[in-house]
């Protein structure tokens, strides 16, 4: 018991900040069921050039609170970001693949970004909060749109695996792109609650990501080019948003700016 | 194994900027004279106001003409969504094209600027729905051109837009196909 309310008080600290400066947070302003913070950050953030963007949400639960999962996220991005100006998923990894193999199984050149999430697993009468790695991948179009998919894996206390995908889409003034996520329930124990997830965090770009290409029959490792920023910065800063959708019903809503970077 | 730094879009602008942006055009289907279709007759633009000048300025025949060109761009510079690409052309209109292609999530919107040998240019604007991912980015739509200088003052028509992105090189193939243009 004691192990699990600590666990649960770690969900519940502020998460630690991503880029320093570039970093701001916002927490909607209604009183919600599900009270949802989003980090956002541009590394390095230089206009005209390649950035990362790490992107990261919490769900904060009552104490007293049963976690409810969430069932869909909606990721705004601001405008002028495009992974088709990137290097980013020159291959693409498909869903079976991902889910019989594990990342492993996926082209590297297909990896998008890295990440980490929190899980709520129920144990008994209580939630055990169980950290997941996050991979992300460049999947084939869908529908027309692109798509993502994303890899959580955690191991203690419950092996897990989780797979869903993301299709990517364009958004209104004053964002550009809405990555649109329908996260598939995770059941526990028979009869309990499904599995909640209370925390993602991701980056999208090329900070740490290496990709392979055959040049004269070798074997040459590269970093590809990440997103590019455009040469100005839009009105406001760079501006992000997320809405959530929970299985009980309920929604939340979280936005944070990314202020322009200073003139030197 | 080796590992590398390939050098950043920026680098490779300005290395195309110097060396100048290799472009090859092929002219599909039948030479644009066989093909074009004389018209009305324009009076250039104060001809009837200065007979002196119309002597220096022929008057000339309105043309209506089929262009099916296919173009291999590089790139020249990139920033945000924004890709732009320059090279030489050959074919229908033989001359040099510069292309911006602003790409989202699903379209890619184009404007474009060709400056065929013979003088003049041909400028207009395109958009098109990505239909491929991965290394190449492909795409297809249909295009306008909505203004023209010098001897295609005037200019206008429509056309089919093809394309297609190669994402390592950042080369732009690029078509187009039915275009008519008048001027």
């Amino acid at each position: 018991m004691a192990t699990a309310a600590l666990l649960c008080a770690c969900v519940l600290a502020p998460a630690p900040a991503s880029s320093g400066a570039s970093t701001t947070r916002a927490r909607a302003e209604r009183p919600e069921a599900h009270p949802t913070t989003l980090t956002a950050a541009l590394s390095p953030e230089r206009l005209g050039a390649a950035t990362t963007i790490r992107i990261g949400f919490r769900v904060s639960t009552p104490a007293s609170g049963t976690p409810s999962p969430v069932t869909d996220v909606q990721l705004l991005l601001p405008p002028g970001l495009s992974i088709a100006t990137s290097d980013l998923g020159l291959e693409t990894c498909v869903l079976s693949k991902l889910e019989g193999g594990g990342a492993a199984a996926c082209p590297p050149d297909s990896l998008m970004g890295r990440g980490s999430a929190l899980t709520e697993v129920p144990f008994g009468s209580t939630f055990v909060t169980e950290p997941a790695s996050v991979t992300l991948f460049s999947a084939p179009l869908k529908n027309g749109h692109p798509q993502l998919l994303f890899l959580a894996s955690g191991e203690l206390p419950v092996l897990t695996r989780l797979v869903f995908g993301a299709l990517v889409m364009p958004a209104g003034a004053p964002f550009g792109t809405l990555i649109d996520t329908t996260l598939p329930l995770v059941p526990s124990v028979r009869g309990g609650p499904d599995v909640a997830l209370v925390q993602l965090q991701t980056t999208i770009g090329a900070k740490g990501i290496v990709y392979y290409e055959r040049v004269k029959g070798k074997t040459i490792s590269f970093r590809p080019r990440s997103l590019l920023l455009p040469a100005r910065c839009p009105r406001g800063g760079f501006r992000f948003s997320a809405h959530l959708t929970f299985q009980d019903g309920t929604r939340s809503s979280a936005a944070t700016t990314v202020p322009c970077p200073r003139h030197t | 194994m080796t590992r590398y730094d390939r050098p950043t879009r920026r680098g490779i602008g300005r290395g195309l900027a110097a060396a100048g942006a290799a472009l090859v055009l092929t002219t599909a289907g039948a030479d644009a004279a066989s093909v074009a279709a004389p018209a009305r007759a324009i009076p250039h633009s104060g001809a009837r106001t200065a007979p002196a000048a119309s002597a220096a300025v022929p008057a000339r025949d309105a043309r209506t003409v089929s262009v099916n060109d296919t173009g291999y761009l590089k790139l020249l510079h990139a920033s945000g969504e924004i890709l732009t690409e320059a090279g030489s052309i050959s074919g229908t209109l033989p001359g040099t094209a510069i292309v911006r292609l602003d790409i989202g999530a699903e379209t890619v919107t184009a404007t474009f600027t060709i400056k065929p040998a013979t003088g003049g240019s041909i400028s207009g604007t395109g958009r098109a729905k990505i239909g491929s991912d991965g290394r190449y980015t492909s795409f297809g739509g249909s295009l306008s051109v909505t203004r023209g200088t010098g001897r295609y003052a005037g200019a206008h028509g429509t056309g089919k837009l093809y394309g297609k992105i190669e994402r390592v090189h950042d080369t732009l193939t690029v078509q187009t196909r039915e275009g008519t243009l008048d001027y």
